[in-house]
């Protein structure tokens, strides 16, 4: 009991003293720090990029003259917009120019997904640590970042239109999904190694969005059913190619025989 | 240092087994794998490399699979396909920058580690030019410039020297020797010198199977006993060279040296001798790699 009473009182004098520091183990210590350097020392330090470096790696290979095209469309879309408010043009006029550039300037971005399935580079490009998957989602992204970019200008037009702004986007969504959905596949099906061949392939995709416009009536609002049955088919079409693009790859057994 | 495990690795496409059930484990050291065209290599370094999805089986890395790891995986992957793919409008600089960004090597090292390989395979004052203007050889030095780019714990070269000259090869086989420690180099062949030298495990393939595995002499040695020398007259030797496989055959005054490969004596005389890789190869393939091709039609 006095003996207790003794060692306590020892410790509290211990833990008192603000010099006190609990007695080191010299050999644990060095066999501790010898484990951590070994598995450091087995560690291979990662570098990770952001989705933003991602992104930007992916855009700044592009070639000069796939930011000429863009620049160009994005410049036309401008210019075509500034004109026919100027002109003080229908609204089958606005959505025709509108359509058209929408989908060409998705065409053209898509059609460098292409260039990733051509080349032999699908193959090499599938092993890389960003993989090809993730590089046509980084492409359709920027399809899709300059569509946006289109609309707004094309919107800010349709203003003082009679058309509301719901139509007007219906109107032009559904060319912009079928079209795109065709060009899509034309793209990975009939995939070639000639710049021009995919150009005419979205040119001629891009046409497509111009059979509605032969028909000023299907603008009417008894079609509207239809233009939305016809906007449903080609959301669930275009998933299913996007899902079908990322099958191919993920099975890798059509895309090493380009 | 990972650890690759192919359990059961299967490939189909349509009705024909291109690989068929291999089960492989693979440590640090060069694997050569030796096959004759159609023997099913590339489907299984492309199944390796997790561009081709096996259809049945598994590729496990350090006990997980290859798939679930993903970009895990692929960093620690160096892939040089048979049929290298390039961007002709692209200039190699550009190029190696491009795979080396897509690689996931960090900025800061990436320019110097794109000079380093440049250096490393010759291209270095050729760095500026397009690639649509390489000869065949730059192009494939590029390739295996661009497989080290990421210093990779894995490389995967599938038919590396094909396009190179002799000077080519050997200075490759040589790279590739300096950079084996701590890696795991898998090389396909149906050239039997690219391999001699340098593989520590020679893997030998035919139809979709491994046949034989094991280091040079030990797959040798599967052939001992079935190699003969003979010093024949010239039309005798025309007369084996069409009854037996030849693995090596010249001219040696007026008499013709005939290297054969049989299970038992040719002709009365010959000499049995110690095989060599090129006697396994055409022992199990029974055609002659291309390195005795060239001797063959040379001598005759």
């Amino acid at each position: 009991m006095a003996y207790g009473l003794k060692e306590r009182n020892k410790q509290v004098k211990i833990f008192q003293d603000p010099d006190w520091r609990f007695p080191l183990n010299e050999r644990k210590k060095l066999e501790s720090l010898s484990y951590i350097h070994q598995e450091t020392a087995c560690k291979r330090i990662r570098y990770v990029p952001s989705f933003t470096e991602f992104i930007w790696n992916e855009l700044r290979f592009q070639s000069w003259k796939h930011w000429l095209l863009q620049g160009s469309l994005l410049l036309a879309a401008l210019c075509l917009a500034l004109f026919l408010r100027k002109m003080e043009a229908t609204d089958i006029e606005t959505l025709a120019a509108c359509s058209v550039l929408f989908v060409f300037a998705g065409n053209l971005i898509l059609s460098s997904i292409a260039r990733l399935f051509s080349w032999h580079m699908a193959e090499l490009e599938q092993t890389l640590y960003v993989s090809l998957k993730q590089m046509v989602c980084i492409r359709m992204l920027e399809a899709g970042i300059t569509d946006l970019m289109i609309l707004a200008v094309f919107l800010g037009t349709l203003g003082g239109h009679t058309m509301d702004v719901g139509s007007s986007l219906l109107y032009m969504l559904v060319p912009f999904l079928w079209s795109d959905t065709l060009y899509l596949h034309m793209l990975v099906c009939f995939r070639n190694t000639s710049n021009f061949r995919s150009l005419g392939q979205g040119v001629l995709c891009g046409m497509m969005t111009l059979i509605p416009l032969m028909w000023e009536s299907v603008y009417d609002p008894e079609w509207r059913g239809t233009w939305l049955l016809l906007a449903a088919a080609g959301i669930f079409l275009l998933t299913a190619e996007v899902f079908h693009i990322f099958g191919k790859i993920e099975r890798g057994d059509n895309i090493c025989l380009n | 240092m990972p650890e690759l495990i192919l359990d059961r690795v299967t490939k189909h496409f349509k009705h024909k087994i291109a690989v068929d059930q291999v089960s492989l484990r693979l440590e640090e050291g060069v694997y050569g794998f030796l096959g004759a065209n159609g023997a099913g290599k590339t489907t299984l370094l492309r199944m390796i490399c997790g561009v081709l999805k096996p259809t049945s089986g598994e590729i496990r890395c350090d006990g997980a699979e290859i798939r679930k790891l993903d970009g895990e995986y692929r960093y620690l992957l160096g892939y040089l396909p048979q049929d290298f793919g390039y961007y002709p409008d692209f200039t190699a600089k550009r190029y190696l920058e491009y795979l080396a960004a897509c690689k996931a090597v960090p900025k800061d090292i990436s320019r110097e580690k794109v000079q380093e390989m440049l250096r490393l395979v010759g291209l270095e004052s050729d760095q500026r030019a397009k690639i649509r203007t390489f000869s065949g050889g730059m192009i494939r030095r590029l390739g295996i410039a661009q497989a080290l780019l990421n210093d990779p714990e894995i490389l995967i070269l599938d038919e590396p020297t094909s396009g190179l000259d002799p000077k080519e090869r050997i200075r490759f086989r040589n790279i590739i020797s300096a950079l084996s420690k701590g890696r795991i180099v898998i090389l396909s062949t149906h050239i039997v010198s690219d391999v001699e030298f340098i593989a520590d495990k020679i893997l030998l393939m035919k139809q979709g199977q491994i046949l034989e595995q094991g280091s040079v002499s030990e797959v040798t040695e599967s052939v001992n006993g079935k190699v003969w020398e003979y010093l024949a007259e010239p039309e005798e030797a025309m007369r084996l060279n069409e009854a037996f496989a030849v693995s090596n055959l010249r001219n040696d005054g007026d008499k013709v040296y005939l290297r054969l490969v049989s299970d038992s004596c040719p002709c009365h005389g010959a000499r049995q001798v110690k095989p060599g890789l090129e006697d396994v190869y055409l022992y199990y393939f029974e055609e002659v790699s291309e390195h005795v091709e060239n001797l063959e039609r040379r001598a005759l």
